[in-house]
């Protein structure tokens, strides 16, 4: 039997067209086309290979707003089978504890499954905290920052791509992966799948299908408290050509502006 | 049996528009766009002129995304120190509007939505490769290997139709079919754009100008329109005189016209939003193909419906007449059951009908009168030096008009027979 493969993929703001409110701060998302969060296509891709070489059911699954289902559709024209949107009002807000949550109760609803791909972090809030959020919500083993995912013996193989070097790890399934951006080229749609998954359609779950406790999603299940939002300031830059024999007052200059430390200060 | 009654390849106001009417007749109609969301890549001035979506949606001004109607129009003649114009403003466009601003991005997703809603499979984010053959008949289209068929396929591809060309259904786009369009948004308050362009509520500016400034034989049209919250500056480029010379540059020529010193002061504070470029169709009748065949029609600016010489751009209003009148042909063909190419000759017939091919007939030629050196060079530096000594007080006896005028002419280095003809041939392309 096909193994069972949940692609975790999430709609953000295509990063060229954000751009901050100059007077609220805020950013400003509602003028920029929503996109496949760019890690989430590489784990899609691991997916469609695996599903290339053994045969795999994908299900993709997505928390968002309703727009989010062009996304869906955008995977499901990749070579996605199936294509789930939960949706509703009550989940909005959520912290990466509130989404880990819903996403693992959503897992559970779509019953038995074999591995769980999600990316290493999103464009827009980037935590990465939701993948390994998930894995801990259901209790399953995790390889994360991975770059490649085989099926092997019934067991996952993944390549990581850690500082020191890459580790290759076996575990068992089922297990939940999380896909490093840029580890893979990840295929274009194709118009006779479009075409399918625009006739076969999304399934789209609300707080009804899920039936978790109010207190426990949205932004009631949000412990997080975003305290103050900065936009870092940008640094400015300076170039100056200099000669060796000028050396010397550079160094003070540098020392006026209270860049460096010389000898005679520290003394 | 084909999977759809029609494919249309491309969502721009010709295949949109096409997909609209066809879908609200009830014919399985598949719309495929390589961009998402559609209109996002498209480029256009953009005054879309006259009514003609009224075809497809009587509604389309209370709920399209327009900017702003066209109650202020202006045509200058630009050298690096002057600026010569006629701002012909009426209340009468008031009540009969002529054309509106609109922002390509916003309006082609409205479009292709409203094609979505009347019923029409709207694929975006994918490029169809090529069309699909049976018995030398076009019955479908080829993407990725696979093939989707249809009855009809409307190619709606623009001024570039890979499809089209690479089928052999049309020859390769030469330089003499195209121009160069640069284009900028630039963001302003509305306030501000109502204050400078002395316009108030939703009414707007749209203008277009000949750069007379232009060195080395190169020749250029800018234009200037107004949107709600931001100005679209441009310039349209003609390709020959640019590969001509070496050291312009399209860019420079859009830089130089957005810092001519009458023209800078409308855009002075605004924010840059929008850089882009595209060509723009502007062949005339002489470009346009055989634009039927069995199974398939070409619209739009794919057939060279555009009509466009430096100085007026309008392709938006022949797009949508064409795709709807391409839309027209193949559901009478459906009630037929005959796409051949007999009976899709009907789009021809159509399009004599209306005034696509008839304008674009009765101007045959009108380029060679607006990229002329009359009109780019010799006209603007005429027009300035009459003026300036009309109006310039020197404390000498006034000269005559006419006086004025031949010294002018002179100066400009047009020999009068060259003028004459020039002129005779500007009255009869007209
Ligand atoms: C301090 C803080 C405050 C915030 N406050 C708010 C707020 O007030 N309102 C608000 O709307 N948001 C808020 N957010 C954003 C919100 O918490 C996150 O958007 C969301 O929890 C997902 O986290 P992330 O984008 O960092 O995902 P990451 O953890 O970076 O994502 C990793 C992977 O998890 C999967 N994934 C993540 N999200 C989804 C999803 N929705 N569906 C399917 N798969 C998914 C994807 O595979 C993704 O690649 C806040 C975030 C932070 C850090
Ligand atoms: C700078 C500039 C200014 C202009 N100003 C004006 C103006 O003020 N007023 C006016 O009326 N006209 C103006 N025009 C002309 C006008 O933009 C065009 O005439 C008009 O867009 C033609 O519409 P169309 O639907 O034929 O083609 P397009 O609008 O070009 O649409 C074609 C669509 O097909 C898609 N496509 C192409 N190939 C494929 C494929 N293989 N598979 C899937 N999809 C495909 C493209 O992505 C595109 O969305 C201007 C043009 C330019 C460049």
């Amino acid at each position: 039997m096909a193994i069972k493969i949940i692609v975790m993929m999430k709609q953000v703001p295509d990063a060229e067209e954000i751009f901050i409110d100059p007077v609220k701060f805020t950013l400003n998302r509602a003028q920029a086309r929503g996109i496949i969060n760019p890690s989430d296509e590489n784990a899609l891709e691991c997916a469609l290979k695996i599903k290339d070489q053994t045969g795999a059911e994908i299900t993709v699954l997505s928390m968002g707003p309703p727009a989010a289902e062009s996304a869906i559709i955008e995977c499901m024209g990749r070579g996605a089978d199936r294509g789930v949107l939960v949706t509703d009002r009550v989940f909005a807000a959520a912290d990466t504890y509130a989404t880990s949550l819903t996403l693992a109760a959503s897992v559970k609803n779509l019953g038995e499954f074999d591995l769980i791909i999600a990316g290493e972090s999103t464009t827009d809030s980037g935590t990465g905290h939701v993948g390994p959020g998930v894995a801990e919500f259901l209790g399953i083993d995790q390889a994360t920052y991975c770059t490649s995912l085989h099926i092997e013996n019934d067991a996952l193989v993944a390549e990581r791509d850690l500082e020191d070097g890459t580790e290759v790890v076996s575990i068992g399934l089922p297990a939940l992966a999380t896909v490093l951006i840029s580890s893979n080229i990840p295929r274009r749609a194709k118009l006779r799948l479009k075409i399918d998954a625009l006739r076969k359609g999304i399934e789209k779950w609300d707080h009804d299908t899920l039936k978790l406790p109010p207190e426990w999603v949205g932004i009631k299940g949000s412990p997080t408290v975003v305290g103050a939002l900065k936009i870092p300031e940008e640094r400015k830059r300076a170039a100056k050509r200099i000669t060796v024999d000028q050396l010397g007052e550079l160094v003070k200059e540098l020392g006026g502006m209270g860049l460096i430390k010389t000898e005679e200060e520290e003394a | 049996m084909s999977e759809f009654d029609a494919i249309i390849v491309g969502a721009g106001p010709a295949g949109s528009s096409a997909a609209i009417k066809l879908a609200s007749s009830g014919l399985t109609t598949l719309l495929v766009e390589k961009a998402d969301p559609p209109g996002s890549k498209n480029v256009s001035g953009g005054i879309m002129w006259g009514n003609e979506l009224g075809g497809v949606l009587p509604d389309w001004e209370k709920d399209a995304p327009l900017e702003r109607y066209v109650i202020s129009k202006g045509t200058g003649l630009l050298t690096s120190d002057s600026l010569i114009s006629v701002d012909f403003r009426s209340r009468k466009f008031e009540s009969r509007k002529t054309g509106y601003s609109v922002l390509r991005a916003k309006f082609d997703q409205y479009l292709a939505n409203k094609a979505k809603s009347k019923g029409a499979t709207l694929v975006t984010g994918v490029t169809v490769d090529g069309l699909a053959l049976k018995d030398g008949k076009v019955a479908g289209v080829i993407q990725e290997g696979d093939e989707i068929t249809a009855d009809t396929v409307i190619l709606a591809e623009g001024v570039n139709p890979r499809v089209a060309i690479s089928s052999g259904l049309r020859p390769e786009i030469g330089d003499k079919d195209v121009a160069i369009g640069v284009k900028q948004v630039v963001k302003l308050s509305e306030a501000t754009i109502n204050e400078r362009f002395n316009i108030r509520g939703n009414s707007g500016f749209a203008g277009e100008y000949v750069l007379g400034f232009l060195k080395n034989g190169v020749k250029a049209g800018g234009f200037l329109y107004t949107n709600k919250e931001t100005i679209s500056v441009g310039a349209v480029i003609n390709v020959g005189t640019l590969r001509a010379d070496n050291e312009t540059h399209s860019f420079e020529i859009m830089d130089q016209f957005v810092n001519h010193p009458f023209i800078s002061p409308y855009l002075e504070g605004g924010k840059m939003e929008e850089y882009s470029a595209h060509l723009v169709c502007e062949g005339g009748i002489g470009s346009v193909p055989k634009i039927y065949g069995d199974g398939y029609l070409i619209a739009g600016d794919a057939a060279g419906f555009s009509y466009s010489n430096g100085l007026i751009i309008q392709g938006i209003n022949y797009a949508i007449t064409s795709g709807i009148a391409a839309a027209d042909t193949v559901i009478e063909a459906k009630s037929k059951s005959n796409f051949s190419s007999g009976m899709l000759r009907g789009y021809e017939d159509r399009l004599q009908g209306k005034y696509v091919l008839k304008d674009l007939k009765k101007f045959r030629g009108i380029e060679e009168v607006t990229w002329s050196n009359l009109a780019h060079k010799a006209l603007p530096d005429i027009a300035e030096e009459t003026l300036f000594n009309l109006f310039y007080e020197e404390g000498i006896p006034k000269r005559h008009l006419m006086e004025i005028v031949l010294s002018a002419t002179k100066k400009s280095g047009v020999k009068k027979t060259d003028m004459i003809l020039e002129a005779y041939r500007t009255m009869r392309r007209m």
